[in-house]
């Protein structure tokens, strides 16, 4: 039985957004973006890139929604981290180390936007305490998670057993 | 390389969606999170607090696990503070009995009754958090339980943590004092001040107008009677460093006794107390004790 493209990439997004929420919402040591891994990972997909975009622009409401901070933030962010992945997404398919390098770089980026619209708006309380380590392990736990798996999630939402084998 | 679909019209979706989004957050800015944000709001964690429920209940032995393997190392050392305190803790606790048996000895006497101060509690588990930048907390009690937007928050020991901000049925999102922008109104000593949120870092500022004296270090803050959010003398920190006016200003910095990151357990009051929130809070001993294993709502006195 094949599942729709589009069942798919929703129940992988509820999946990352049940998880982020819960286990590594209590795990202080490593602490993932899932949903902005799989927004990122999204671009290497063969999906239309205006969809990934939409995907990106609804997960990073849905994430919004879920928390207390200003509603479309991390949907402005996610919208615009998914944009210049599909636009370096070139860049990414040399190898399982450019992804995760390029995955990482990516998270950095979104954290750092989030950071300043945040601010622009008034969300001070997102600068806290940690804001140093977070910025720095945050990209690394998704760089790690970009390099192990993004070849799977590809092969997974293509239908493509043949993708990013890396010879 | 991977052949894929061009990407045209990528560029005007983009600035669609910007436009989309920098619209949501002006609107969500000037209604304050009321109005129809807040209805999305209620009715997304609606839809999604019984999968963190469930998640969190797979996910509790792995987290369970993590944090035992990551404190292995201070856990020998904390065992014995912690025996010391109990013994401690013990000694004064037998202190208390002995002025309680007193005080009602005297009441007594006097004819005397409580004042009606009573204030419900419901015991709820933190299930989880938004993500890695934000600090609120996401707990398993809603509405069905009693909570209220506005509530306050403590923790097991009754030091403040927060307050409720948004609530379903079976769910809320708590908002660490910490994380507000608004300022709290506190005592120190016998002065009256105002407790805000420091960006960047973990010690919130205090600022005492018409100040009579300095504030010394290691005196406690508690929730003031002036506050219209907490109910008054619930501890929330301790003065880092002495200060003295200036003019009549007294600025200094307070520790604040909780960090929302290693909550697990926290209690929700029902304050103000009214006949609505009473009766939920009844209702609920019920509900709480059957359903959800190890949590009970209990109705206690207020500090």
């Amino acid at each position: 039985m094949r599942f729709p493209k589009g069942l798919m990439v929703g129940t992988l997004l509820l999946l990352a957004i049940v998880v982020q929420t819960t286990l590594f919402g209590q795990i202080r040591v490593v602490v993932p973006d899932l949903v902005m891994l799989v927004v990122i990972l999204l671009a290497l997909t063969r999906i239309r890139p205006e969809l990934v975009l939409l995907v990106a622009f609804l997960s990073g409401l849905v994430v919004d929604l879920l928390g207390s901070s200003l509603v479309g933030l991390r949907a402005v962010v996610f919208t615009t981290v998914a944009y210049v992945a599909i636009r370096t997404r070139s860049r990414a398919e040399i190898g399982r180390f450019a992804t995760a390098i390029w995955a990482g770089l990516l998270t950095f980026g979104g954290l750092v936007l989030t950071v300043v619209i945040g601010t622009l708006f008034g969300q001070t309380s997102l600068i806290g305490p940690d804001i140093g380590s977070r910025l720095a392990l945050v990209p690394l736990a998704n760089l790690i998670l970009a390099g192990l798996f993004s070849p799977l999630m590809t092969r997974l939402i293509d239908r493509d057993t043949g993708l990013f084998r890396y010879t | 390389m991977l052949s894929r679909e061009p990407a045209g019209r990528t560029l005007p979706t983009l600035i669609t969606l910007l436009v989309v989004g920098v619209l949501l957050m002006t609107f969500d800015v000037r209604s304050q999170g009321a109005g129809v944000v807040g209805i999305l709001r209620t009715g997304t964690q609606s839809l999604v607090a019984p999968l963190q429920k469930g998640a969190a209940f797979v996910v509790r032995p792995v987290v369970d696990l993590v944090d035992s393997l990551t404190n292995v190392a201070s856990l020998r050392e904390e065992n014995l503070a912690l025996r010391a305190e109990l013994i401690e803790l013990r000694a004064e606790l037998n202190a208390m009995q002995d002025l309680e048996v007193r005080l009602e000895f005297f009441e007594q006497i006097y004819e005397m009754e409580a004042a009606g101060s009573q204030i419900g509690r419901t015991v709820a588990n933190v299930i989880g958090r938004p993500d890695g930048l934000e600090d609120s907390l996401i707990i398993d009690k809603g509405t069905d339980h009693g909570i209220a937007v506005g509530q306050p928050v403590v923790d097991s020991n009754g030091f403040v943590v927060g307050s409720v901000t948004t609530v379903t049925s079976g769910s809320a999102t708590v908002v660490p004092i910490t994380s507000k922008r608004q300022g709290l109104t506190v005592i120190v000593g016998d002065q009256e001040g105002s407790l805000i949120s420091q960006p960047g870092s973990e010690l919130m500022r205090l600022e005492v107008y018409s100040a009579r004296g300095p504030v010394l270090a290691e005196e406690r803050v508690l929730t003031s009677a002036g506050s219209l959010s907490f109910p008054a003398g619930w501890p929330i920190g301790v003065v880092v460093e002495d200060a003295a006016p200036v003019v009549d200003v007294v600025t200094t910095t307070v520790q604040p006794f909780v960090n929302p990151k290693t909550l697990r357990l926290v209690v929700v009051l029902a304050w103000p107390p009214d006949p609505i929130t009473a009766v939920a809070t009844t209702t609920t001993t019920t509900s709480s004790t059957t359903t959800v294993p190890g949590s009970t709502t209990t109705t206690g006195g207020g500090g």
